[in-house]
């Protein structure tokens, strides 16, 4: 028993430790130079969509990776995955696919047992997967349902590459990134230092700030509402998920298709 | 659950199907899940329920105020959500807390239960453990108590320096700990002092995979402390319980002892009467025979040999009789201490009983410049006469007893040595008692049993000790140390090497 036999020490590390501070100050002087540079129109303005998306997701992915004690080259290599596939993306439509290099990555990662810390690579059970699948599917057919009687928005099934450009993009970016630091690494440090309802709170509400300061999300009242209500219960179900089957994994396919569904509407 | 997720399900079906808008009345129906939610898992449960039922239901309610604003339906609808978030969150609350003091109760019991019988404490702790891991829903439960000087371990095998029980052993304050190591979820641990009259006696200590709330650890340290004075309690009344055993064996063994003496008084009242009348007789016939008949001078002279040497064994049987009275007042015997030779005073004991019979070989042997002694002569002559008696009487026909003293530091030490029977190790302890005589002994000479009670007397009086080693079939040695004149005057200790 650890309380018998292990010695004990009060923690005395703080929740940020071991952020890479250096890797995200660059991000961010690149994506400030990039908006500085198209401003002056010396770059076209899909450019900043491009450096934003790698600053932002590579910016949660990179600390994600380096709060579980994956060196940066591993990190600085997730970001200029990241980086890559937003450009290829932005060249062409079937560019998103290189979104998949990300996820590569990270199950390459997986595969060498350095992730098990953001509760990927442990052992998954079928019903822990079962229940993200069943909240993720309730999540998605409620917001479907919702949205279409009171938005009047309807499922758009004439724009399916489109459609599949903007899942590529969850899996490999977005969904990958914000699960991987709001609850694989927030959470995790989170509910090691306090109640689980008091991490929750704290992951749920710097995922759904996230979002809410994000750009892509249309600025309508009724939109950002929803937006909060929705990513809201998404996170604090994706924590418990977490929290119940210690595994990342079905956190990340109750978000898959949660976006996935958002994504059918053209809201995204 | 699944029933409770149809009942949800099902409602909200017949909700759609009626079409009646956010008013629907079918919309109460939403409450019988709830509370049943609410009733079964608790405040989290209810909680979820009446999340699940708004949820559910908003897709009837939000498109009205979409359309219409806040008509009387739609805050009909709206009120409908809070009623049920009323009803889930706080029929849930009170639902975990009845539960809770329940368990808290149960757990109450069950400590009073496990620590009412009277086993020991080692048992005790374990029982109670092993209750309380049950009760307590944890995935690990240790208990530690201080018995006297040593740890009580339930649930582990030691307590390690430095670890959680044990500083909390030391300090004496509850300690909870978010992060007790693993992954995925945190394991937390909580440990609470067991505490008896404020003072704390042992640890209680939980892990568990998953939350401890903080009701939940207000209870495991009314728990602790419930634990401590149930332990207290139980300690105090088997302490109480072995106390008077053992007075109860005592009264027994006293009693015993009283018995036993007074058989051997009762023994002893015989013998020494026997052992009065034998030289009696011998002085009372010998003298008749020299007052009525007129004998040769030779056979005079035996005659009065004989009387002479029963008249010392009278008296000396009379001079143990008034010691052992003096003993058995608390008195020590009176002495009359002056520096004397140790080697002459031997020889010239040894001479009587070389004279007094021919049946043993007696050898003496005294280092040369023995220490002068601080010794009455008569005292130290009884002693001598006692022990070397003792040898002849009880080793057989034609062995040797040996005599010997040498020079210790700040003293002498005598031995008398035979080659007799030995005494039992069960009867070595109690040779020195008066009127105790060694079971195998009492048939095989005849004694009164106060001979080495007399000797031990005289021996500690004159600040000296006596010690008997024997075995079985070779022999016994009993050996006297007695201070040198030097020492005795200066008061001085020391001790057989």
């Amino acid at each position: 028993m650890w309380a018998l036999d292990q010695p004990y020490t009060p923690r005395a590390d703080r929740l940020s430790t071991g952020t890479p501070l250096t890797l995200l100050a660059v991000l961010a002087l690149g994506a400030a130079a990039a908006v500085l540079v198209v401003q002056l129109g010396a770059l076209p303005p899909g450019t900043v969509r491009v450096v934003g998306v790698t600053a932002g997701h590579g910016a949660l992915l990179a600390t994600a990776l380096a709060w579980v004690g994956v060196g940066t080259p591993s990190q600085v290599l997730a970001v200029a995955l990241i980086g890559l596939a937003s450009a290829a993306a932005w060249a062409a439509p079937l560019g998103a696919l290189a979104y998949l290099m990300p996820a590569f990555w990270i199950l390459w990662l997986v595969a060498r047992g350095q992730l098990t810390g953001l509760g990927l690579g442990t052992p998954v059970s079928p019903r822990g997967v079962m229940a993200g699948a069943l909240i993720g599917a309730g999540l998605s057919s409620h917001l479907l349902i919702s949205v279409s009687r009171t938005l009047g928005v309807q499922v758009r099934v004439d724009h399916a590459p489109d459609v599949m450009a903007a899942i590529a993009y969850d899996v490999g970016a977005n969904v990958l990134a914000a699960e991987c630091f709001f609850r694989g690494a927030l959470f995790n440090r989170a509910q090691r230092r306090w109640s689980f309802a008091g991490a929750a709170i704290l992951a749920t509400a710097a995922y759904v700030l996230r979002y809410v300061v994000d750009p892509l999300l249309p600025k309508h009242v009724e939109l950002v509402v929803g937006a909060v209500f929705y990513l809201a219960l998404l996170g604090a179900a994706n924590c418990w998920l977490l929290w119940w089957s210690e595994s990342l994994v079905p956190g990340l396919v109750s978000a898959l298709l949660f976006f996935a569904a958002y994504r059918t509407l053209g809201a995204g | 659950m699944s029933l409770i997720a149809a009942a949800l399900t099902a409602v909200t079906a017949l909700v759609a199907l009626e079409d009646a808008g956010p008013a629907s009345l079918l919309r109460h129906a939403y409450l019988v899940p709830v509370l049943a939610a609410a009733l079964r898992f608790g405040a989290v449960g209810g909680g979820l329920a009446a999340m699940a039922a708004v949820l559910l239901s908003a897709p009837f309610v939000l498109p009205e105020i979409e359309r219409s604003g806040l008509t009387t339906e739609a805050v009909e609808g709206l009120v409908t959500f809070a009623l049920l978030g009323l009803v889930g969150v706080l029929s849930g609350v009170l639902r975990t807390r009845a539960g809770r003091h329940r368990r808290r109760y149960e757990v109450l019991v069950t400590i009073q239960r496990t620590l009412a019988d009277e086993a020991t404490l080692d048992v005790s702790l374990a029982r109670l453990r092993t209750a309380l891991a049950g009760r307590l829903r944890v995935d690990e439960l240790a208990i530690v108590c201080r018995d006297d000087d040593r740890l009580v371990v339930a649930g582990g095998d030691r307590v390690a320096e430095g670890s959680l029980v044990g500083r909390v052993l030391a300090g004496g304050e509850p300690v909870f700990v978010e992060d007790a190591g693993g992954s995925g979820r945190a394991r937390r641990a909580f440990a609470t002092p067991l505490v008896s009259g404020g003072q704390p006696i042992g640890v209680l200590a939980v892990e568990r995979k998953g939350e401890i709330s903080v009701r939940e650890r207000a209870t495991l340290e009314a728990i602790g402390a419930h634990i401590g004075v149930a332990l207290e309690n139980g300690r105090l009344v088997s302490r109480q319980r072995r106390f008077a055993a053992e007075l109860a064996e005592r009264v027994a063994t006293a009693r015993r002892e009283l018995e036993e003496l007074d058989r051997a008084k009762s023994a002893f009242v015989a013998i020494a009467s026997h052992e009065l009348r034998t030289p009696l007789t011998a002085l009372q016939g010998f003298s008749e025979i020299l007052a009525v008949r007129r004998l040769p001078p030779e056979e005079v002279t035996r005659l009065a040999e004989v009387m002479r040497r029963e008249a010392r064994r009278l008296g000396r049987i009379v001079s143990d009789l008034l010691d052992l009275s003096r003993i058995e007042r608390g008195l020590e015997p009176a002495l009359c201490r002056v520096p004397l030779k140790l080697e002459p005073a031997i020889e010239a004991t040894v001479d009587v009983f070389r004279q007094g019979t021919a049946t043993h070989l007696i050898t003496t042997e005294c280092e040369p410049s023995l220490p002068v002694i601080d010794a009455d002569p008569d005292a130290l002559e009884r002693v001598l006469t006692n022990l070397i008696s003792n040898a002849i009487k009880y080793s057989p026909t034609g062995s040797a007893v040996h005599v010997g003293a040498r020079a210790l530091d700040g003293g002498v030490a005598i031995e008398v040595a035979d080659a007799g029977r030995g005494i039992p190790v069960e009867a070595l302890s109690r040779v020195f008692e008066p009127y105790y005589r060694v079971p195998d002994a009492a048939g095989a000479a005849r004694g009164t049993g106060i001979g080495l009670a007399v000797v031990k007397a005289l021996v500690e009086a004159h600040g000296g000790t006596v010690r008997v080693e024997s075995a079985p079939a070779l022999g016994t040695r009993v050996t006297v140390v007695l201070p040198s004149y030097e020492t005795a005057t200066h008061d001085r200790r020391w001790s057989v090497p």
